[in-house]
């Protein structure tokens, strides 16, 4: 199942609808798959003995579309930051914006880890205290993302609590580390469209792996509104799972 | 790693100056045991120990680094 998630294979009548059918389905450019023609499918004798066409599209494993920033020195980043803070002294946000900086900063010192830390406000609609988004950037960072982004949120529970002691207030605090999280948004997006789709088709309710709640949360969102499908999560944290059931 | 929980743990609590860990070593595998005040237990371990068991969690990142296993435990103070 967890080799979909980056490739979809699709069956129409023809190759060429199936690629224009799985390019719509995935959301992104023919530049950015890969093609592989699996059965290119038969008109056959009056109908007898036709085959559909079969391909397969896979996401060519992209670079992050954004270049890591050139690594500063730490002790440029300090200074900088330094500078910025004092510049901005009377915006409570920039405050906490910093803190937050350093205590990831720090944690990351603390378990070995190398990598440049960025923090900025995410614009939500909501009103309140906006969300701090934290990014982290580096190589080889797979461990700091862990089983499941375990370790991530890890991470990111133990940095709210920390900023939230600190600062006496609760703040919400997103960590990402080169991108994961909105990728693995996508991801999980177009995996809910497609298991939509099968569960109408085959009249059969879906079951996907079992997801931590923010996740199960994506899928449900994602298809609140699709036709045709409705949405339950089943069983006990941390097996839950989301079921997509036909109507 | 000793350090790790160290500044999570002080960073946590109201009486940071009560936090002691005792670091027990056998061969590869590490025993942090934490201490903090009786009241500031709840901060460190959390509901369902959803504090303790995320440090954990980053306390296994820093000891693979280290080719190492840690374990950690939370004391009652006496």
């Amino acid at each position: 199942m967890k080799e979909n998630r980056t490739s979809l294979e699709i069956i129409a009548p023809t190759v060429e609808e199936a690629i224009q059918r799985g390019l719509q389905d995935l959301g992104v450019p023919s530049s950015s798959v890969q093609i592989d023609i699996l059965d290119e499918g038969s008109r056959g004798l009056f109908g007898i003995g036709a085959r559909q066409a079969r391909i397969r599209l896979t996401i060519k494993e992209a670079l992050p579309p954004v270049p890591p920033p050139a690594p500063l020195s730490e002790q440029v980043v300090e200074e900088k930051l330094a500078v910025e803070n004092i510049s901005t002294h009377t915006q409570p946000d920039n405050q906490l914006l910093f803190k937050a900086e350093e205590v990831v900063r720090r944690l990351l010192e603390e378990m070995h880890i190398k990598a440049s830390v960025s923090a900025s406000t995410k614009n939500s609609a909501e009103q309140g205290i906006p969300t701090i988004y934290i990014d982290i950037r580096g190589k080889d960072l797979t461990v700091l993302i862990g089983p499941q982004a375990e370790t991530l949120n890890a991470l990111q529970y133990i940095t709210s609590l920390i900023i939230g002691k600190q600062s006496n207030q609760a703040v919400p605090i997103m960590i990402d580390v080169e991108g994961y999280r909105s990728r693995r948004e996508n991801q999980l997006r177009h995996l809910a469209r497609r298991m939509a789709e099968q569960a109408i088709k085959s009249g059969r309710r879906q079951i996907l792996e079992p997801m931590p709640a923010n996740e199960r949360r994506i899928i449900h969102l994602e298809l609140k509104e699709y036709p045709g499908v409705t949405t339950e999560s089943i069983g006990v944290e941390p097996r839950r799972k989301v079921t997509i059931i036909p109507k | 790693m000793k350090t790790l929980i160290e500044y999570i743990a002080k960073s946590l609590v109201d009486n940071p100056e009560a936090v002691v860990i005792h670091e027990e070593r056998h061969g590869n595998a590490v025993n942090l045991v934490l201490k903090v005040a009786k009241d500031d237990m709840g901060r460190v371990i959390g509901k369902n120990g959803r504090v303790a068991n995320a440090m954990r969690i980053l306390l296994r990142v820093a000891a693979s680094r280290a080719g190492q296993r840690v374990t950690l435990d939370v004391e009652e103070p006496r």
